[in-house]
């Protein structure tokens, strides 16, 4: 059965038929029949003050939700402000569809109005980039741009549609769905790597699990977490893979990297393997590569062939969705496990315990810290926030608070931006993930610098009645780069202090949100609870020193074993 | 670092825009391109791509690695000058009127595909040394201009993937 419509029309049609709920964005020019056509769809709009945020919302919807987030926006200027929002998802293998309008073919490489060469821009942060070039095309692009989006490694696939394609009419034909010849998503899990993987891992005197993105992506968590029970094995995340595993476990050492907890950092280089589970091996994660982990035997899981042997050369490398291989991996591991191993006896453990003990003095954990520091406002915002809220973040030490002290209990409520480290993430992302996730608490954990990013997306989350609360760490100062500034840089400290700052109850009340600065955890915890029952957004306003650094901190380029647990003294020496 | 050069042979899905997104990966790891050679192949269903690039030999064989990635990559390897069969073709403008036509052809069995008063053009088909090598031997000041294609190649039965 075929339709005769326009492409804009097609296009809608097509995004109705993959379910899409949401379409975050902005109307220009080059897109507007496209607009013109959502007028009578189920599909809601919503709009945003920046096309940026509109990519950011779609990321974190996707990110909760599973399904390919999707965000729209004119040619030109619409289209590269989406740049940073597409590079953001694209880093952390985040599936989205954005819809950029075009100038009409016949205009192309005119310098016509608006007119922007966005495939030639996206191409490096996407997944694929998709461009058809007649109306009857459109239903096919749609399909290949979900299917891209969404299956394999996840990512963001950019559409864009010159405005005589959307305006075009065709008879239509909506395909099921589409084969792309070079694109092989679903390799079937070699039975051989899974029997090797079993061998090295029962071997194994002082193994590892280490969870990142891709756990979560491959809703690998239950699989994850029983064979770390299995096997009374640590566990380990990267800062992505906050949440693969339940970090108030026992088994649960926390995030390694360059804020990473102490204890993971410490252990990780005295593992004898490491099973890495949907990690790419960031230099954020380990350090100096030739450093880390130096006496393990490492299986690398993913589903990324091209992530195999990329930065740390490994000795098993097994290609598959780790919900699939995790499953596998179990199986054969319990098959060959005779006996539950004695515990009491287990020396790995003993040891694990004995370096917990030992590190539970060090300065980063002690609560050495005034009552409103980082430190103390995350651990508080555990206990105020229920176990399935979900905890989005810009970039910078609120951040790394949140990496250190933060316990993610669930897959899928740690929300924020790694790979790119996008300042400005955390806001639009908190009204995506609250679109994607209704029914649960919003929270976009945030700093000052990041907050002013994005700001506009308050505009969005009052019209749209959005309860979610930002809670805002002030320190008027770009707190990471100072720390920086101050422990690698002889203090010299340029380009970091806000001396005019906005008064940021009155910029939130502006934008019609509840607003409220507070003195003391006390006060802070009564407005995190009062926030949770507004009927819109709130942003919590709570000034801090910008003299606290964040500790433990791996200094960038040193290896993992020389993680600085403590005070700036230690620094003095880098 | 290792530098020299290298041959990276890519099967590519015959689109517009492909080459574009392998250009990007050979860019970001800052290789120099120096030969290219494409055409369509299987059908036109595909496009053989062979680039012969210098720089860093452990950002070649990353280029050859991450370009799995690229949704529209059928295959990419990279090889040694030692594990091809390569070939490339040049157009060489001779000035005649110092050169003999006739001692050329004898000397080097290239074909001539035009001739006019002062000048003939000189095809050659070999290696990338052979080209270098008849380009010497006319000496330059005879040589008035030059169009090499770049290598196509193919791997040697011996060579494994």
């Amino acid at each position: 059965m075929t339709e005769k419509m326009s492409g804009a029309r097609a296009t809608v049609e097509a995004l109705e038929r993959e379910k899409v709920d949401y379409i975050f964005g902005m109307p220009g020019g080059a897109n507007l029949p496209l607009y013109d056509a959502l007028w009578d769809s189920k599909i809601k709009h919503i709009l945003v003050r920046h096309e940026q945020l509109a990519a950011h919302m779609a990321d974190a919807y996707g990110r909760v939700s599973r399904k390919a987030g999707v965000c729209s926006a004119t040619s030109g200027p619409g289209a590269t402000n989406l740049i940073t929002g597409i590079a953001t998802a694209y880093a952390d293998s985040s599936p989205m569809v954005a819809i950029t309008g075009q100038v009409a073919k016949a205009m192309t490489g005119r310098n016509a109005f608006q007119e922007t060469d966005v495939i030639g821009i996206a191409t490096p942060v996407t997944k694929y980039t998709l461009q058809p070039l007649s109306a009857a095309e459109v239903p096919f692009a749609v399909k290949e741009a979900f299917y891209l989006a969404t299956t394999g490694r996840p990512g963001p696939v950019l559409l864009d549609l010159p405005k005589d394609v959307q305006q075009e009419e065709a008879e239509m034909t909506f395909p099921e769905s589409v084969t792309v010849r070079a694109y092989r998503p679903n390799v079937p899990v070699d039975p051989q790597d899974i029997e090797r993987a079993a061998a090295m891992i029962v071997k194994a005197e002082r193994p590892i699990l280490w969870g990142g993105g891709g756990v979560r992506i491959a809703d690998a968590a239950q699989p994850f977490g029983a064979l770390a029970e299995l096997l009374m094995a640590p566990v380990i995340t990267t800062l992505q893979g906050k949440g693969d595993f339940p970090e108030n476990h026992p088994l649960s050492l926390g995030p390694i990297g360059m804020h990473g907890r102490a204890e993971a950092n410490k252990l990780v280089s005295e593992c004898d393997l490491l099973v890495a589970v949907g990690v790419r091996f960031s230099d954020r994660s380990t350090g100096n590569f030739g450093e880390f982990a130096p006496g393990a035997k490492i299986i690398h899981i993913d589903a990324d062939p091209t992530e195999f042997n990329k930065n740390k050369a490994v000795d098993l490398s097994i290609l598959g969705d780790a919900n699939v291989v995790m499953g596998m991996l179990f199986d054969a591991v319990a098959k060959r496990i005779t006996k539950s191993k004695d515990l009491n006896n287990n020396p790995w453990l003993k040891r694990v315990n004995d370096v917990r003990e030992e590190l539970k003095g060090i300065p980063a954990y002690k609560d050495s810290y005034a009552d409103l520091s980082g430190p103390r406002i995350v651990k508080r915002l555990r206990d105020v926030l229920p176990p399935e809220a979900i905890l989005t973040t810009g970039v910078g030490r609120h951040q790394m608070w949140c990496e250190i002290h933060y316990q993610v209990l669930r897959p899928r409520t740690w929300i924020t931006s790694t790979g790119l480290g996008t300042m400005g993430f955390g806001l639009p992302a908190a009204v995506g993930a609250k679109f994607a996730a209704p029914d649960v608490p919003v929270v976009d954990f945030d700093g000052d610098g990041s907050f002013v990013m994005t700001e506009q997306a308050l505009a969005t989350a009052v019209e749209e009645k959005l309860p979610i609360i930002s809670v805002i760490l002030n320190d008027r100062s770009l707190g990471m780069v100072e720390q920086w500034q101050r422990l690698m840089y002889n203090r010299h400290y340029i380009g970091i202090k806000f001396p005019n700052t906005p008064d940021f109850v009155k910029l939130a009340e502006a934008y019609g949100a509840h607003a409220k600065t507070v003195g003391s955890l006390d006060e802070f915890a009564k407005a995190m609870r009062e926030g949770l029952r507004m009927d819109g957004p709130t942003v919590i306003e709570v000034p801090v020193s910008p003299l606290d650094d964040v500790f433990p901190f791996l200094p960038p380029g040193k290896g993992i074993k020389d993680t600085v647990y403590g005070s700036s003294k230690e620094m003095a020496i880098f | 670092m290792t530098r020299s050069s290298k041959v990276l042979s890519t099967l590519v899905e015959n689109k517009p825009g492909t080459l574009f997104r392998v250009i990007h990966l050979v860019r970001l790891m800052r290789l120099n391109i120096e030969g290219l050679t494409l055409g369509v192949t299987n059908g036109g269903a595909d496009c053989r791509m062979t680039m012969t690039l210098s720089g860093d030999d452990a950002a070649v064989e990353h280029v050859a690695r991450q370009l799995m990635k690229v949704i529209d990559i059928l295959e990419a390897h990279t090889y040694g000058p030692e594990e091809v069969t390569a070939r490339e073709l040049a157009l060489v403008k001779i000035n005649t009127d110092k050169i003999s036509v006739a001692e050329i052809q004898r000397n080097t069995g290239c074909r001539i595909v035009d001739s006019s008063k002062h000048s003939v053009v000189a095809e050659i088909v070999g290696s990338a040394k052979e080209i270098d090598e008849f380009v010497q031997r006319l000496g330059e000041s005879n040589v008035l201009d030059i169009a090499r294609t770049g290598v196509a190649a193919l791997p040697k039965e011996t060579t494994s993937r």
